[in-house]
């Protein structure tokens, strides 16, 4: 009897871990799915309101449109070069920081306008997310093409390899823990893959459902960094914990940088739908 | 006459370079202190840290030490782990519980959250598939010791390994991987029933 008992629960227990995987396997709701299959996308709704803004003059009369043509014209295939090195700027931009750049240079947006700031950096602003997503679906259906022409770039593609083999913070982790050496394997019930080898980097920005968000590579990379536990002195005192690294820098866009120069020659199917 | 001078210069030059630092150092904790550290600092400051140890893992296998000998490597880590007063069994086996995996909270736990990569209570069905499985630890015939360092230090044992080591960075205190010992190694425990 005992033992009946023991083999019922056993195959209980098996089929319930059994679901569990397929579902975090499946990652798609299916109101999602049916969504979809009428031909609807959450993250449309952002290359919308990215078209209204592109086309919204900035405080000085000009819009995106006025140089970049109408409907983003001569932006197309340009996300598929990104990220690279922009002279007018001098250095290394990924779409976020070539857009901030854009507006404060030749829009007539004030950078050290805290309230713009804020307003540009939040997930929700009408800024950048929507933006990113609008200049990113322009090159839909273009394969990926960076190349490192540049010295700054090659310079940055090779601090991103190594950013992403460097172990470091309070649990020893790098980039390529999670997503090269253990690449398949499951932290709970989410997957891990491996961006690198199987050229991840073409549904980004996605719409992930999970927090109901656009998100752009930029943020997909900082929130990472969370992960890794760094901390300046001592990792029990609050204080000293450091979560992410400060946004358009030179350890995001590395990283950037390297991941997309592995999707080289797959094609940009811009937004994703991720859990 | 040219080699004295020449002396003199050299001892001049060695007193200037010998001062410079040490001018600098004094200087240096007084800003510190006055001035918040701006994020970018923060951050800079953060992957510095990085130690010898680290980088020595950070390579493309990022399992196998670089540039040091691995029973050296062992040797060092082993040297870092500091025990409890109260022995590497503790008493308040809740605590570990509660460390290891909160069950009323669907196994999470901020700190040690072993979950994340290894299975133990089989009412836990959200568990990793990294490392082994934990179901039955206590049955294995393991000493308590060998648990308690591989929780504190697992490179001490397995160099490189990707188990973070929670106690070397402080992120659990070692009365509190004691108690997290207890717990695996407790026969009534979930894990070994």
């Amino acid at each position: 009897m005992k033992k009946r008992a023991f083999f019922v629960s056993a195959v209980l227990a098996g089929g319930a871990v059994f679901t569990a995987v397929s579902l975090a396997q499946q990652q798609l709701p299916t109101h999602l799915k049916e969504l979809l299959e009428l031909g609807m996308h959450p993250g449309h709704a952002f290359i919308d309101e990215g078209r209204e803004m592109f086309h919204k003059p900035g405080p000085n009369g000009k819009s995106c449109a006025t140089c970049h043509g109408q409907d983003g014209k001569k932006l197309e295939g340009a996300y598929a070069k990104m990220p690279r090195y922009y002279k007018d700027i001098d250095r290394v931009a990924d779409i976020d920081t070539r857009i901030l750049a854009c507006m404060t240079k030749y829009m007539g947006y004030n950078a050290k306008d805290k309230k713009f700031k804020k307003k540009f950096n939040k997930w929700s602003g009408p800024y950048r997310v929507p933006l990113a997503t609008y200049v990113a679906s322009l090159s839909n259906g273009m394969k990926i093409n960076v190349q490192l022409d540049d010295p700054q770039e090659k310079k940055l593609y090779e601090y991103g390899k190594k950013l992403w083999y460097m172990r470091v913070g309070a649990r020893d982790f790098s980039c390529g823990i999670c997503h090269t050496v253990l690449a398949g394997k499951r932290i709970r019930l989410q997957g891990l893959p491996d961006p690198v080898k199987n050229k991840l980097y073409t549904h980004w920005p996605a719409y992930r459902f999970g927090s109901d968000r656009m998100w752009t590579m930029e943020d997909r990379v900082r929130s990472c960094w969370k992960a890794y536990l760094l901390y300046v002195k001592q990792w029990h005192q609050k204080k000293d914990w450091v979560k992410k690294p400060p946004p358009y820098s030179d350890w995001v866009i590395a990283l950037e940088l390297y991941m997309k120069k592995a999707a080289n020659g797959a094609t940009v199917e811009v937004p994703g739908l991720l859990r | 006459m040219k080699k004295v001078f020449l002396a003199g210069a050299m001892v001049g030059l060695g007193l200037l370079v010998a001062c410079q630092p040490a001018a600098q150092q004094a200087e240096a904790p007084k800003k510190a202190e006055k001035k918040k550290l701006s994020k970018t600092e923060k951050f800079r400051i953060a992957l510095s840290n990085q130690d010898k140890y680290q980088k020595a893992c950070s390579n493309p296998t990022q399992l196998v030490p670089e540039g040091i000998d691995i029973e050296t490597f062992k040797k060092d880590m082993l040297a870092t782990v500091k025990f409890p007063e109260g022995g590497v069994v503790g008493k308040n086996i809740a605590r570990g519980e509660k460390l290891f995996g909160d069950p009323k909270k669907g196994g999470k736990s901020r700190r040690g959250n072993c979950y994340a990569c290894h299975c133990g209570d089989p009412k836990i069905i959200a568990c990793g598939n990294i490392g082994p499985s934990l179901r039955g630890y206590g049955k294995r015939g393991i000493d308590p010791k060998d648990t308690y360092i591989r929780i504190y230090n697992s490179w001490a044992q397995n160099p490189c390994s990707v188990m973070p080591r929670l106690g070397y960075h402080g992120v659990l205190k070692p009365e509190e991987i004691a108690d997290i010992v207890a717990y695996m190694h407790d026969p009534n425990s979930p894990l070994n029933k």
